[in-house]
């Protein structure tokens, strides 16, 4: 599976990093580093609803506070 | 005319204290222009120290760089300087650095400590003549130049650094020297020599000069256009137009932006790989196109350039980050104040909807003001700036 999160400005300023982490973090922590990629991506030219976030071509809109909710929700179901 | 640059960059220290600086430093010329460079040294310190170097160094530089022989300037300076009510005596020393026609220095020095010549980051020993003008002794010294050669004029200030304090004897020339040569890298700015150098004469002094202390460099380097690219033109249609003018110019490539990253991956149809490796957490990660030598965010990275450039101007105190680190602001800050001899702003003009939020500070007026800061920045550092909009 790949998710890629858009590290453009705008989706920068709303918090690009802070969910980045939290996926390497939530991803170190079950140990799925072989079956999850995280990737970036310039301006997906969707900024009105950034951060934006694809899996696997799929686009979502997240915020660092609903990161972990969509990483258990939606993610882990997909694995 | 060969491809030689010079370029120049100084930083003083004041007397503690004081809030004036009895050094002054005036320049004229650099680049591929004819250089004159006169670093003055007022007696004394503070507002009597400060007249008297800024007339000395203001006047000289005037009359040398119009071509008037030494003699007259030198007459001129002791008809001109206010004689000091408890010392009378009018005085003020004094180094003039030249470079002519990209191909040969001459330096007139008058009881300041001898510049300190670096070629190819060791110490080059020039020779040295004497002639006595207006009863004060003058060295004069004439010598071709080379590419990569640096040279550091200071005030007797650097040389007392630590005097009774950290050392016995201050901070010799010998000892300067061996400084500047065990720190010499290549790719070093004037301005990030003359830092280094004034950072370490504040730290001997204990972080309180008991003198004034200035270090101006003068360096040569080869010419090195760097081309930047941000933002995508304001009509679709010029798309073609501005990738063909951005890439048939020589030099090195920067693109700044998601979208102009975008038009420049399809130009070049090669996919644009981001990495997700925050090497400074405020900056986003750059992106790696073939064929582009970096491709990085735009608005948010060159709003950090811009704080880098400003201080850099200044004091330079945040210098040691942007050398340092591995971040897109640091990277064209390292392209551009230390490499750039030329800089090309290709600038387009279209304006991201999504990016006129009020409460995003990145909107278009932002972007374009950033740039418009920036070049009057680099401008300031000597380089030669042309901004094309598209």
């Amino acid at each position: 599976m790949k998710i890629t999160i858009c590290i453009g400005s705008s989706c920068h300023l709303k918090g690009s990093r802070q969910i980045v982490e939290q996926l390497q973090r939530f991803i170190a922590e079950r140990k799925l580093e072989s079956q999850i990629e995280l990737a970036g991506q310039f301006c997906m030219g969707n900024c009105q609803h950034g951060v934006c976030v694809t899996v696997d071509g799929e686009t979502f809109s997240l915020s660092p506070e609903t990161t972990q909710e969509f990483f258990e929700n939606t993610v882990l179901p997909r694995l | 005319m060969n491809n030689l640059w010079i370029e120049t960059g100084y930083i003083s220290l004041n007397h503690v204290g004081e809030t004036l600086c009895g050094d002054k430093v005036e320049i004229s010329g650099g680049g591929t222009e004819d250089l004159t460079l006169v670093l003055a040294d007022g007696l004394g310190s503070g507002v009597k120290a400060n007249i008297l170097s800024t007339l000395t160094s203001k006047i000289l530089c005037t009359m040398i760089s119009g071509g008037i022989p030494l003699e007259e300037c030198v007459s001129t300076i002791a008809a001109t300087l206010p004689v000091c009510s408890v010392r009378q005596v009018a005085y003020s020393t004094f180094t003039i650095l030249r470079i002519l026609k990209n191909q040969t220095a001459h330096i007139i020095q008058f009881d300041n400590p001898a510049t300190i010549v670096l070629r190819h980051g060791e110490l080059f020993e020039y020779p040295r003549t004497t002639r006595v003008i207006s009863g004060k002794t003058i060295w004069e010294s004439t010598f071709p130049i080379e590419a990569d050669d640096v040279f550091i004029a200071m005030s007797d200030g650097a040389e007392w650094a630590g005097v009774g304090m950290t050392m016995n004897f201050g901070w010799t020339r010998d000892s300067i020297a061996d400084f500047a040569i065990g720190n010499y890298l290549p790719d070093s700015s004037a301005k990030s020599i003359a830092s280094l150098i004034s950072d370490e004469c504040n730290r001997l002094y204990g972080g309180r000069p008991g003198d004034d202390t200035t270090i101006a460099v003068a360096r040569v380097c080869n010419r090195h256009a760097v081309n930047l690219l941000v933002g995508p033109p304001e009509n679709k249609a010029d798309d073609l137009r501005l990738m063909e003018q951005f890439f048939q110019s020589e030099g090195s490539r920067i693109v700044c932006g998601g979208t102009t990253s975008q038009v420049v991956s399809r130009y070049l149809n090669a996919p644009i790989e981001a990495s997700l490796e925050y090497f400074d957490p405020e900056v986003p990660p750059i992106c790696h196109i073939k064929g582009v030598d970096l491709t990085t965010e735009g608005v948010i990275t060159l709003a950090r350039v811009l704080t880098y450039a400003q201080d850099y101007l200044d004091q330079a105190h945040l210098s040691n980050v942007w050398q340092m680190q591995k971040d897109g602001a640091s990277l064209i800050a390292r392209e551009l104040f230390e490499k750039a001899t030329d800089v090309h702003f290709f600038v387009g003009r279209a304006i991201n909807p999504a990016h006129q939020n009020p409460n995003l500070p990145i909107n278009f007026a932002i972007k374009q003001q950033l740039i418009t800061n920036l070049a009057h920045c680099l401008e300031k550092m000597g380089k030669h700036i042309t901004l094309t909009y598209y």
